[in-house]
Parts: structure tokens; sequence; C-alpha cells
């Protein structure tokens, strides 16, 4: 039996160079699967968002301060109580609150504060007025520990100088 | 033995040792223990001080409509003063009267305190000035610079809500001044102070007392950066301290901060009142005495967080007591810290 010859059948070389692409394409893929999913947004894409966002976190901070009157007929606004969102607390929701006896998101509890220190008229939790509120409360509060349900107390996180929201006078706040 | 104007002040005694801390503690909740007094006509300790009380209402913020919740907490402040069982020689306002300025909102404010039964000394805060530039608030309170002895003790009181003149060259309403001086951190008006007048007045008036004199001085802010953000701060507070700082102690109160609090800066301690309008929480710095902070408002009690306070001055030195409306003071309050 030396003399055996085993039939060897060579593959030619394109199909080579192509079954080595795939397999290297789909080792590509399996490592970096994320951009396989969906082309990754680009800089301005990114900047676009941002902005959509700062600009509902604008439409909160006028809101928190009192710009929409139906939200107060005691005069209070959410700012006085939670001056740059202090005291407010957003990263410790959802957690059980007295005032409402049950677990609660932080629109509820904005709700709550609205109809009651404030006497106004409750928002939708599904408005686009009750997402840029939190958009504001969240946004101030950017970089907190998440720690829903957290009973005590935290500080107010510090806002630089000029820097928590710059904002031009509106003259929200002043009763006509 | 006092140069405060009054109509109908009773006579006021001395107390000694416990006794003397009893009372004062009993008053700080309205209850008259009846203990046995010693009566004295004289100067007692090296500061030539006679024992007596004083309170402090500040901050009501109160709006145009008739019977808001506001006027209500400041009707109950007067009432919870009036029932001190040691009633105080005098009451002094340090503060924001009205919300906006208006004349309807001074006025009421004006009419409420009326019924204290010892005399009241104003002092502005800035909803009260910003609106009229401070025509309605003289016309009704008098003088915004003042200084007056009491029992051997100096009182001053001082406008520190002063800033240079923003509006005139760009034209602005009266309602949009006062708007811009309702902002954190005041962007348009810059950080406000006393400026060089009263500064004048200090010196001058402070200039003849000896070192040991007991000081006690009223502004709306706080003479110190507590948090300048939220304007907690008067620009010119370094200059007043330097003015004061001859004196062995200085006691400063002031409004404005909605809150419990109190700190020590060389010679001058610097005590923040409860206001009669809603609670401010706290800015995020460090304070030399943490317990100073009064335990987090609940949302649900609109009385909490606020109230009125009472001071007790003595020859050996001057006893705040926080006087809640509902009971949310620390332990290192609850029986007044030495101010």
């Amino acid at each position: 039996m030396n003399n055996t010859h085993v039939k060897v059948t060579r593959i030619p070389a394109p199909v080579v160079a192509l079954a080595a692409s795939a397999a290297i394409l789909g080792l590509a893929f399996l490592v970096s699967r994320p951009s396989w999913a969906r082309p990754p947004f680009t800089d301005s894409q990114l900047a676009d968002q941002q902005q959509q966002l700062l600009a509902e976190v604008d439409k909160g901070r006028d809101l928190w301060h009192g710009s929409k009157p139906s939200m107060s007929s005691t005069g209070l606004a959410c700012g006085n109580c939670h001056p740059d969102a202090a005291a407010s607390n957003p990263q410790t929701f959802p957690k059980y609150v007295t005032e409402l006896d049950r677990v609660a998101p932080l629109r509820d509890m904005i709700n709550w504060c609205i109809e009651h220190p404030q006497g106004g008229t409750q928002l939708d939790v599904n408005s686009e007025d009750m997402v840029a509120l939190e958009a504001y409360a969240f946004y101030l509060n950017r970089g907190a520990k998440i720690e829903p349900g957290l009973a005590v107390p935290t500080g107010p996180y510090p806002v630089k100088s000029g820097v928590g929201f710059p904002k031009k006078p509106s003259g929200i706040g002043v009763d006509q | 033995m006092s140069d405060l104007k009054d109509s109908g002040r009773r006579q006021f005694l001395s107390f000694a040792g416990h006794a003397g801390l009893a009372s004062v503690a009993a008053s700080a909740i309205g209850v008259n223990l009846g203990l046995v007094e010693i009566a004295s006509g004289q100067s007692s300790g090296k500061r030539g001080v006679t024992p007596f009380s004083f309170a402090i209402i500040t901050d009501s913020h109160l709006f145009s409509p008739e019977n808001h919740r506001f006027d209500r907490s400041l009707i109950d402040a007067v009432n919870q003063v009036n029932a001190l069982g040691r009633q105080p020689d005098f009451v002094v306002y340090t503060g924001d009267i009205a919300q906006n300025g208006r004349e309807d909102q001074l006025v009421k404010g004006q009419k409420i305190l009326s019924k204290l039964k010892m005399p009241v000394k104003y002092i502005p805060g800035e909803h009260d000035w910003y609106l009229d530039l401070g025509t309605v608030w003289k016309g009704l309170f008098g003088k915004e610079t003042w200084s007056f002895d009491h029992k051997g003790v100096h009182f001053i009181g001082l406008n520190s809500i002063l800033v240079k003149d923003f509006w005139t060259g760009t034209g602005m309403t009266p309602v949009q001044r006062m708007g811009v001086m309702e902002m954190l951190e005041s962007p348009i008006a810059g950080p406000w102070g006393v400026g060089a007048e009263q500064l004048d007045f200090l010196r001058r008036d402070v200039a003849k007392l000896p070192p040991d004199t007991a000081v006690v001085i009223f502004t709306h802010s706080p003479l110190w950066d507590y948090y300048p953000r939220w304007n907690f701060q008067t620009s010119d507070a370094p200059q007043i301290r330097d003015i004061l700082a001859k004196f062995d102690h200085v006691t400063a109160l002031h409004g404005h901060v909605h809150q419990t609090v109190y700190n020590k800066i060389g010679n001058l301690s610097s005590a923040g009142s409860l206001s009669t309008s809603w609670p401010w929480p706290y800015p995020p710095v460090q304070l030399a005495y943490p317990g100073s902070q009064m335990n987090q408002s609940d949302p649900a009690n609109t009385k909490d967080g606020m109230g009125t306070q009472s001071i007790t001055v003595a020859a050996d030195g001057d006893l705040l007591s926080y006087q809640p409306f509902a009971d949310s003071l620390t332990p290192f309050l609850k029986n007044g810290i030495n101010v």
C-alpha cells in the first residue's frame, strides 16, 4: 500500500480568497456587533440631539419657575422650594412617597406638588410639559448616583456659578 | 435705659442661672412656667447688659389675593410672638414683607404686624424694594438705616440689598426691575450690598463704642458668602466685618435664607431666621455648624420649616431659640443656640 495516491482536489485560489475573507468578516462582525446593528450617529446628528434635549431643559426651566399659570394658584412655583432643582432628588425615584401612599415616579411627585403647595392643575403625565420638567430636574442633578428608594435627604448638586442654566431675563415669577 | 420708642412695654425682670435657662426654654415653646423671678433694675455683667429678649419675624412674601396662605402664616407668627411666656421687648422684621413690592402687599403686612403687642423695627428685603425703590416701604416703615441702644445693647439695622442702577440705561419698567432682582445669582444687577453711604454710617455709629459693647446687627442678607449662587451673600460684608472687628463679639442676624443656619467668622456670629412663607433647601456647602440645619421640610405640611425666633440677651451671651410652627428642630437647635 505504499503507492496509494490520495486524490487531492486543489481548490482554486479565488475560492480560497473568498472563503478567507468571509471568515475574517464573519469574525469581525462577531467582535463589533454594534456597528453592525446600525450606523453610528454623526457628530452633527449628536449635536442636534443634544440641542433638542437642552431645548426641553430650557422649557422645563421656565415651567419650573412659573411660566404656566395653571400650575399655581398660590404663587408658588417649583423654583421657590427647589431652586436649581435642589431638594428634588430625581435620582431617588421611583420610591415610596408618603403623600401618595405608593411607590411613584418623579412625575407623580411633581404633579402632587403642583396640586398641593402650588394649588394648581395637575399636568398630563405624558405631556411634553412633564417631559420638560423632568428633563430640567434630571439635567440639574446630572452625575448624581441613581438610588431609587433613598429616603435620606441628599444635598443639591452644586451649580457652578453662571453655568447652572443661563437664561435671559423673562420676567417669569412677577405677577402683572 | 432704652431709646427704643415704645408705648406700653411690660416692666422687664431679670433672670438668674438655671431658672433663667428654664424660662428661656419655656418661652421657646410659648409656655409661662410662672417661675419666681428676681426683679432687678440694675445692669449685670461686664457688658452692662440688663437681660431681656426680642423676637424676629421675617420673609412673609405676601401676595395680593385676600386670605392667601402666606397671610395666615404671618398672622400665626404674630400670634405666636404675642403668646410668648417671656414677652419680647420688641420685634425686628428682617425684610421681604411683600412678594412683588406692591403697595397693597406692604400695607397688608404692616396691618398684620401692627397686631404685635410690642414695638417693631423694620429693615427691607429686595422683594420690598425694587418695584418702587423703597418709596412705599419708607413711607410705611421709616428709615432703612438705623441704630438704637436698649438695656446696654447696641442694635444696628442696615439695608443690605442695594445694587447699582441697572434699570435706567436699559429703560426697564418697575415690574421688569423687580423681576430682575428676583433672579438667582443676580446675573444682571450683580451682587448686592449696603453701599458706601451705609458703611460710612456704620463707621461713625460705632466709632465711640468700647470694644466690650454688646452689638447686634440686622441685615436682610447674610454677612458672609454663604452661597452667592442663591444670593446668600452681601458684597461688602468684609468691610462691615472690618468696621466691627474691634468688638469682642458681634451678633449678626439675617433673613433671606428661609432656614435655620449658624456660622461664626472671627468675632461675628451669624444666624439665619425661619420665614413665614416657604422653606428653602440647604445649598451644597459645607457648614461649620452642620447641626444648625433643620430637618428637611415635609411638603405635605404647609407649616413645616417656618416660624419665628426669639433671642434672649444676657450678660454672658445671647441665646437664639428657633420657634418653628411644626417640629423640625434637630437636637443641636432644640434648646437654643448661643449666638
